[in-house]
């Protein structure tokens, strides 16, 4: 369910992380469900144990999980964590229409793009 | 924990290895890297008490390894050229470390039978490079020692298998704290699966970090600079080149420091890209005189 791809330039625990909070962003992990235990998934990637328990770490202070000790880590509730990610795309969000701004694309053009997208569904 | 102390070592007055410390800490992945002659081999063999050194000390777990079988019958080593007695089948030789290895899981064996597909009643040196290989992985992984020490070991081994053998160690890795110690030229393939790096050259230890150190240590930077600008004074660049404006500098520190450096003198253009091992071990050893050169021959 998560794939690592070498001609990635992001270190592999980022893309550990990244993977997952997609899958939960996008609901195919749900609430409460179970994540693979550290040994099952660092056998699966061949990856070393330690780079998932980080990306674990991190999840979990970013709210996406919650470990309870010797039991495993589940996917904590969405609601905080997806309006974390909503705060973080916005601010991507502006800062791509800064550099669009700076690279001379008028105001009109960049809304038409957007509509492009929201018409799509 | 595997521990060196100024370990020194030399053959027919050739010093291969000198005042070389190592430290690998319990359940860690430690990728042991550097150009041919630098002592890598000669570095396992002392951790798998096949050699007596010179001078230093050489222990496992605070024990020196030399002639103590209780350290040893937690170490597998296979090394890059593996020994098999004549004659002697896949069963034989499992059932000949069985007898060296108090530990060793028969159960473990039969189940890895299922993955590694051999012939078990073939003569081993009459199998191929790559099943040799196999027959030792699935030895020294039933024998379930607390360090494994691996010398070239993924050589000769197809992509499927590679990826088998590293799962498995990576298991272990996370379920029994083994320590595992692996030297590769193949370093996309490290920088997966260790979290520890050591480069040596010319028989010590040019760097010792974790993975993340190593990474965080050292960055590449595409700038463009306004007229007439130079670089900060006081940055360590390791390596600099420019395509017309663009420039690219390999500079020594953490990503966000160098950044705020550059950011002083206003870059027209400016992006910090992570390096890969490979880079590391490149621009780390170009310091040192051995470096890849432009060679037309």
């Amino acid at each position: 369910m998560i794939n690592i791809n070498y001609r990635d330039r992001r270190p592999i625990f980022e893309q550990v992380k990244d993977g997952f909070r997609n899958l939960i962003i996008s609901g195919v992990l749900k609430e409460g469900e179970r994540m693979p235990s550290v040994r099952d998934l660092a056998s699966q990637l061949a990856i070393n144990p330690n780079t998932i328990q980080r990306a674990y770490r991190e999840l979990e202070i970013d709210g996406y999980i919650c470990t309870v000790p010797g039991k495993g880590s589940f996917v904590s509730q969405r609601d905080e964590a997806a309006e974390k990610r909503r705060a973080e795309l916005r601010a991507k969000m502006s800062e791509i229409a800064r550099e669009l701004r700076h690279a001379g694309i008028g105001e009109e053009e960049l809304i038409t793009l957007i509509r492009k997208e929201y018409d799509h569904d | 924990m595997i521990e060196t102390r100024k370990l020194c070592k030399s053959f027919d007055g050739f010093r291969a290895l000198s005042e070389l410390d190592v430290k690998v800490p319990k359940g860690a992945v430690y990728g042991l890297v550097g150009p041919n002659g630098a002592g890598k081999t000669t570095l396992i063999r002392h951790l798998a008490g096949i050699y007596i050194p010179d001078s230093g000390e050489v222990l496992i777990d605070g024990q020196p390894v030399y002639e103590n079988t209780e350290v040893k019958s937690r170490i597998a080593y296979i090394p890059d050229d593996i020994f098999y007695y004549t004659q002697a089948t896949v069963t034989d030789m499992k059932n000949f470390y069985k007898g060296l290895y108090p530990a060793f899981d028969e159960e473990r064996f039969k189940k890895l039978g299922e993955i590694f597909g051999m012939e078990e009643t073939r003569p081993v040196r009459k199998l191929s490079k790559g099943m040799q290989k196999q027959a030792a992985f699935r030895i020294a992984i039933s024998c379930r020692p607390d360090v494994i020490l691996l010398d070239e070991p993924v050589d000769g081994l197809d992509p499927v298998m590679r990826r088998n053998v590293w799962g498995i160690l990576m298991s272990d890795v996370a379920e029994n704290g083994t320590t595992v110690l692996v030297s590769s030229h193949n370093l996309r393939e490290l920088e997966d699966v260790c979290d520890h790096v050591g480069i040596m050259e010319k028989g010590s230890m040019l760097i010792e970090r974790s993975l993340d150190e190593l990474q965080n240590n050292i960055v590449k930077l595409q700038l463009v600079l306004p007229d007439g600008t130079e670089l900060p004074e006081g940055l360590e660049i390791l390596g600099r080149s420019s395509t017309g404006k663009l420039e690219q500098i390999i500079v020594r520190g953490k990503a966000e420091e160098v950044e705020e450096r550059i950011a002083q003198i206003s870059p027209v253009y400016c992006e910090s890209i992570p390096l890969n091992l490979e880079e590391i071990f490149i621009y780390e050893l170009g310091g040192t005189g051995y470096e890849v050169r432009n060679i037309i021959v």
